[in-house]
């Protein structure tokens, strides 16, 4: 053993970047004031909470009266599920915590490709003429597909005008869960032409527990949260002041750093795919072909037959961690059920890992990590007496059977 | 290379049981049992956890690990039976349950059926042959350890094709000891305590989550009077002191519960009569062996870990040669000849208590 520790699972949580947390430090104690109260102090706090709120607007491209600070991208997940009432379509890879609102809805669920991307035109025609919400993230956390959101919000968009002109009022509204894409891609709310966005502080290298929602201002929220009306009366609850701050610098620090970071991460993540190919040809990796509707820092690879459970283990020893699919699926003891909606074959599944590389990730943490995942599993190989040639065969079959 | 099935379950006696034999040359699955994976009400239940750490064990010994799902047979044999017994009164013990139909029953039959040779627990207990060639259970090196007191139900057919290799160890520091030098990473792991799948939610909410509460009176024993207010006398036991709620006074202990007329009685006087018993009468008997060793002299254990004390065994009922603590109906009394268990009974009623 090395001593060397390779943290890759960058999806799952990000370390608060230094200038974000120098950033958050005084409102932990010189600057505590509650930003409701009525001295200047106060005031003063309370401020520092409205340019952290104009910050965050002008990355959206929105007004910062339209944005709504919760505790976490489910919180804002929720938010968004709770104004409507009636029909909702999302795709069947969606975060849990969209699902989990979806399945309070009557609702469609759409199907996805095999390469995790969502079809326009099967949502399209999944809406109905009471459908009132359309849910699509703008990145998966698990296969790092880059889903097709400006074409969906153009369906969304004619179903729409094609309301105004028969004169139907019910109002249909297009949501997208931008929690894993904030870092890599753009999030400005009328490029993609969305009417309520979420986005994690937890996934920008900022705190946990900080999440926002914009809504446009065709939305009516209704509040999950009841109290002393903060927030517009949406979220009651004195302010995160330190997390607003942070989530605030978060997101500054994302867009700034958007283009190289996209590029560092994209020439990392080939060269760990084909670190891990080189040394385990049946290696499979999953996601789209086109590069563009790929997350940079993610890569989904799965070994036929293994146990990806057994390996995050063995991996853990030679310190390396990795993530095995969502943590939720992870700890339910079951595939994941983005790798079921691909329809990934189960013996793929159980041995996929989600290998998510950051800002701190090196080329030598990634040769690193390569070589132990690979000798986690060779050894996993040699004792279920798997051999290159059968595993080869074995993969090329399963390939054959997928769809 | 005879084959073992051994359960394993995330603590440190199962991971050293399957250490121990991989080091003594079997060839070695480990399964971990899913008995029970419903949250109650305010706990999680850990089932997740403990399987990580018996994957983790898995994997540093380089064995298999399988997950067999147990829940419908722990259900319809552990958890129903605890419930029916906790309404009729009685205070079971689910763990003697589980080692009967679950551990050494539908374990062992389909361990027995995938081809396993033998299968192995972390039980502290010994498995011996007799000059006659047939299994004994034998008490474990480690008396404070062990669980015979749970394996009473285990018949000969079941322990002639078990494994204990935890109960040859001669103390539990040393079973932590032996983990930690075996890099298992389960050395540190808290002791399980109680009924493994109600933890520290405790037994009150987990029957309160099948059973309905119902208003009765705390009586005195010694003088009827009155002395205050339950919710359910199904969930008092003998002996019990917590949980009475009588508004400060003396400690009170629960001498006895009439579930039919929703009575609890108490007594203040730790001496009370109701609380010591000479005799005690046994129902459900069972013997290892499948053979009734007769009346006579023998060692009995009416509590896990308790004291070992002498008494006369008549059919089915024991006297003992000094008074001991009244126990309570349900719970089983284990009946030994020096290290042996030879079997025993179910608890029916105690000789002072009011009935």
């Amino acid at each position: 053993m090395t001593g060397r520790e390779v943290y890759l699972d960058y999806a799952a949580a990000t370390p608060v970047d230094p200038e974000v947390a120098a950033a958050m430090a005084p409102y932990l104690a010189e600057r505590f004031w509650n930003p409701s109260a009525p001295y200047s102090r106060a005031r003063e706090v309370r401020d520092d909470v409205e340019r952290a709120r104009g910050s965050i607007a002008r990355a959206l491209g929105a007004r910062p009266d339209c944005l709504t600070f919760t505790a976490g991208a489910t919180e804002a997940n929720n938010l968004a599920f709770a104004a409507v009432e009636g029909h909702v379509v999302v795709d069947a890879i969606e975060h849990e915590s969209v699902l989990a609102c979806a399945a309070t809805h009557a609702r469609r669920t759409v199907r996805v490709g095999t390469d995790g991307l969502v079809d326009p035109a099967v949502v399209a025609r999944a809406i109905r003429p009471e459908t009132e919400l359309v849910s699509v993230e703008l990145a998966n956390g698990e296969i790092g597909c880059v889903q097709p959101v400006r074409e969906i919000a153009r369906a969304v968009a004619a179903e729409r005008a094609r309301r105004l002109e028969a004169g139907e009022r019910t109002p249909i509204y297009l949501h997208s869960d931008a929690s894993q894409a904030a870092g890599a891609l753009s999030v400005n709310v009328s490029s993609l032409g969305v009417d309520m966005l979420t986005l994690s502080a937890a996934k920008l290298y900022g705190p946990k527990q900080v999440g926002v929602l914009w809504a446009s201002e065709d939305v009516r929220l209704r509040p999950l949260v009841y109290g002393g009306g903060q927030e517009g009366g949406v979220r009651s609850g004195t302010e995160n002041v330190a997390g607003i701050v942070g989530m605030a610098r978060a997101l500054e620090l994302a867009i700034e750093r958007r283009a190289s970071e996209s590029a560092h991460l994209t020439a990392l993540r080939e060269r760990l795919r084909s670190r891990i190919l080189g040394l385990v040809p049946w290696a499979h990796v999953s996601g789209p072909s086109n590069p563009k509707r790929r997350l940079p820092g993610l890569l989904s690879v799965s070994f036929a037959g293994i146990e990806a459970r057994r390996l995050v283990i063995a991996l853990e020893r030679e310190g390396v961690f990795v993530g095995t699919g969502s943590a939720c699926a992870a700890s339910r003891m079951r595939v994941s059920h983005v790798l079921e909606a691909i329809g990934m074959p189960r013996e793929l599944a159980e041995g996929s890992l989600r290998l998510t590389l950051g800002r701190p990730t090196t080329e030598e943490d990634v040769d690193h990590a390569a070589e132990a995942i690979c000798r986690a599993v060779r050894a996993e190989a040699t004792r279920l007496r798997l051999d290159d040639a059968s595993q080869a065969a074995r993969v090329a079959a399963l390939m054959g059977s997928w769809r | 290379m005879a084959s073992v099935f051994c359960g394993l379950s995330g603590g440190v006696d199962s991971a050293l049981a399957c250490a121990l034999l991989v080091e003594q040359g079997y060839d070695v699955t480990a399964v971990y049992m899913r008995n029970w994976s419903q949250d109650l009400p305010g706990f999680r239940c850990p089932w997740a956890d403990d399987l990580a750490d018996a994957e983790r064990v898995a994997v540093t010994l380089g064995i298999d690990l399988e997950v067999w799902d147990c829940e419908r047979e722990y259900r319809a044999t552990v958890v129903d039976y605890l419930v029916d017994a906790y309404a009729r009164g009685l205070t079971p013990n689910p763990d003697v349950m589980c080692n009967q139909t679950i551990k050494f029953g539908t374990f062992l039959d389909r361990a027995l059926e995938r081809g396993a040779d033998l299968i192995a627990t972390g039980h502290y207990g010994r498995v011996r042959r007799g000059p006659d060639g047939r299994a004994r259970l034998l008490r474990a090196l480690d008396e404070h350890k062990d669980q015979t007191y749970f394996l009473w139900r285990v018949g000969e057919r079941a322990l002639e094709r078990t494994l204990l290799p935890v109960g040859e160890v001669k103390s539990k520091a040393r079973v932590r000891e032996m983990c930690a030098e075996r890099g298992l990473g389960v050395e540190a792991k808290p002791d399980s305590d109680g009924v493994c799948f109600i933890g520290p939610v405790g037994m009150r909410s987990f029957l309160l989550d099948s059973l309905e509460r119902r208003a009765g009176d705390i009586v005195e024993w010694e003088s009827g009077r009155v002395l205050g207010r339950h919710d359910g006398a199904f969930l008092f036991t003998v002996g019990q002191r917590k949980g009475l709620d009588l508004g400060g006074g003396p400690a009170r202990y629960v001498v006895s519960t009439d579930t039919e007329k929703n009575v609890v009685y108490v007594t203040s006087d730790r001496s009370c009569p109701a609380l010591w018993t000479r005799e005690i009468a046994l129902a459900d008997m069972r013997w290892v062996s499948g053979e009734d060793p007769g009346a006579g002299r023998y060692l009995v254990r009416t509590r896990h870990t308790g004291a070992l004390r002498e008494a006369e065994l008549d059919g089915e009922t024991l006297r003992f040669d000094e008074p001991v603590r009244t126990v309570a109906p349900g719970q089983s009394a284990v009946i030994y000849d020096g290290t042996r268990c030879l079997g025993g009974g179910i608890v029916s009623r105690s000789g002072h208590a009011p009935f």
